[in-house]
């Protein structure tokens, strides 16, 4: 299955497969496109908040408004959910030592709904912010881009189900029977997690769309004050859906980093049952918290408490991951080629990150950041500084697999300290930003605020770093596929052990991790 | 041993930021209006930020501190490293885990 460029293959016969290495390749060019072009509508915002008042790149706050919804919606539902599925498609099967996906044809299904969502979603271009909550979203956001929004959401939602089941049968139906669930690697269960998590979250969202489908056509009034409904009643149906969303995003980054570090560390992984606890317990507790994002919208004092109770208990399950990397790591002797180089990094992030989201998450701070530039620089803290590193080294560790070469590594570790650089100055910049009191979602600000403009082009230096880091990327990513130096298949890093699956999956008895 | 003091670790760290919300909690409650009372609520959200911002920082420094540490002294290229490691003689060295092989 490796190396399509050493023995290439018709295009189609790769678009038109049902093979889950083929499909998995599918949904990794697929999320990386969508990377750039997402990365791009983020500089677009970055280099126009740099100036204020000057509007630099976009004229009216409408178009501004547009840009930053569709950004979202790019980077959530185009790049972060595919990179994970594909990635996904690639090594499950053969971690869980299986011939295919169970599905194979509901998986290529499943891909090819993406397209048409993306392209809903971007010839729409709505400007409802992700979130697209109502009464805007419902009674003065412009047709049809809205609901080409609604109907793309729906596809892609409907898309990230059937994947899902796929995985939940591939993994728990499918695996060899010598290999217990325990033993199944930890990015097989993060995928497990995730899904079982996406069949429970995900038909509320799309009940949530259909209702506000339904009030954009005047056929109800669920949300629509003016008819008696309740805007709020979206914000709960929502967040039930999109909270655990954030862990569905998250958590098979984690599950990437448990392949790389023992890897590079060069000895066994410290705990298998702590990682499997953590996954199982942040994928329950993923679904008592969803309330936080809500503290002033009106909730009662005891709602408050116990949602505030629920966002810190996972705390200690995201602590019980950290702990198990550096516990894998001590010891160790390890090597710092560019896929641990960025999951070490994403670790230090994730952490950084999850200190701010347990700040947050404490229901009279929430009062001060809410709305701000705070959440703003959380949550891409662990989008770019967690999700973001943990796939950008899986895509290095993979890089060999899939092309048969290897890429550069001093262009790598450019890569990595431009990156790692690029997202400390932009988001932690953001927090700060935010405790001045700048609210999210603005189009311009007052030049009189001198801090904000000053922390404003901090942030948007930092930005434009990471739009640098990410050129890099892709220039590595197309030249060392069709010119690096062909890679030694069995151990390209020179670190020992066995490189890969194909071996462990011919040999049921030996290999990685027991599988 | 281990297990317990983990455990003790995890209830020790959400009892802090559990007793330190229900204090702030009881301040919100006998919230009012009037203006010198606000200005305190304010002054009160703002401590409370300082003093979570504190724990973040010294748990973050402690974390932070242990992993700069560990790629320090970890390194391949560490001279208190050059050798390999005992896993290292292994066919797979990160074959099983701790608890598998009684490491």
């Amino acid at each position: 299955m490796v190396l399509e460029l050493q023995k290439p293959r018709p295009v189609w016969q790769i678009m038109f497969s049902t093979h889950h290495t083929d499909v998995g390749y599918l949904y990794l060019v697929f999320g990386i496109t969508f990377l750039f072009m997402g990365g791009v509508l983020a500089m677009i915002i970055r280099t126009h908040l740099f100036f204020p008042g000057q509007n630099v790149l976009v004229s009216d706050s409408a178009t501004f408004n547009r840009i930053f919804t569709v950004h979202g919606l790019t980077m959530l539902f185009l790049f972060a959910l595919p990179v994970a599925n594909g990635i996904g498609n690639i090594l499950v099967p053969i971690m869980v030592r299986y011939k295919d996906m169970a599905y194979p044809k509901l998986n290529a299904i499943a891909f090819w709904m993406n397209p048409v969502g993306a392209a809903l979603l971007w010839l729409g271009f709505a400007d409802t912010t992700w979130v697209s909550y109502a009464p805007y979203s419902i009674i003065r956001a412009p047709g049809p881009a809205a609901d080409m929004f609604i109907f793309g959401m729906k596809i892609l939602g409907i898309s990230s189900i059937l994947s899902s089941i796929n995985f939940v049968v591939t993994v728990l139906k499918c695996k060899h029977p010598d290999l217990p669930l325990r033993r199944v690697p930890l990015f097989a269960w993060s995928m497990l997690t995730v899904s079982l998590m996406t069949i429970v979250a995900m038909p509320t969202y799309a009940a949530a769309l259909i209702m506000m489908l339904t009030d954009r056509l005047g056929l109800s009034g669920f949300f629509n004050p003016f008819a008696g409904g309740d805007p709020i009643a979206y914000l709960h149906l929502f967040w039930f859906t999109f909270h655990p969303e954030v862990y569905i995003f998250l958590l098979p980054a984690i599950g990437m980093m448990y392949e790389i570090i023992p890897r590079f560390s060069r000895k066994p992984l410290y705990s298998q049952a702590s990682g499997v606890f953590a996954f199982v317990m942040l994928g329950i507790i993923g679904f008592a918290s969803w309330g936080h994002h809500m503290y002033s919208t009106g909730m009662d004092f005891t709602t408050k408490v116990v949602f505030m109770i629920g966002t810190l208990a996972a705390v200690p399950a995201s602590g019980m991951h950290v702990f198990n990397f550096l516990a894998t790591m001590w010891g160790g002797r390890i090597r710092f080629a560019a896929p641990m180089k960025f999951a070490v990094g994403g670790i230090a992030l994730f952490f950084s990150a999850g200190a701010g989201g347990v700040l947050n998450s404490a229901m009279p701070l929430d009062f001060i950041s809410h709305g701000t530039y705070w959440v703003v620089g959380h949550m891409h803290l662990f989008l770019i500084g967690t999700i973001g590193f943990g796939f950008v080294a899986m895509i290095y560790y993979m890089f060999p697999y899939v092309t048969g070469r290897m890429y550069n590594e001093k262009w790598a570790s450019a890569h990595f300290v431009l990156m790692f650089w690029g997202t400390v100055q932009t988001f932690f910049t953001q927090h700060l930003l935010g405790l001045e009191g700048m609210p999210r979602r603005v189009y311009d600000y007052p030049t009189d605020f001198t801090s904000w403009t000053q922390l404003n082009q901090i942030s948007t230096v930092g930005a434009w770093l990471i739009g640098a880091s990410f050129v890099i990327f892709l220039a590595s990513l197309i030249y060392y596929s069709a010119k690096g130096k062909p890679a030694n298949m069995d151990d390209p890093w020179g670190i020992g052990g066995k490189y890969y699956y194909p071996v462990s999956a011919k040999n049921p008895h030996g290999g990685h991790s027991g599988y | 041993m281990k297990t317990t003091l983990i455990a003790i670790s995890i209830i020790a760290v959400l009892g802090v930021a559990l007793v330190s919300q229900i204090h702030f909690a009881h301040a919100q409650l006998s919230q009012t209006t009037s203006a010198k009372q606000y200005l305190n609520l304010r002054a009160e959200v703002w401590n409370e930020f300082f003093r979570m911002t504190t724990a973040a920082f010294t748990v973050g420094a402690i974390v932070s501190g242990t992993m700069i540490w560990l790629v320090w002294r970890f390194r391949e290229s560490n001279p208190k490293n050059k050798s390999p490691t005992k896993w290292e003689h292994l066919e797979d060295p990160t074959a099983g885990s701790y608890e598998e092989e009684g490491h």
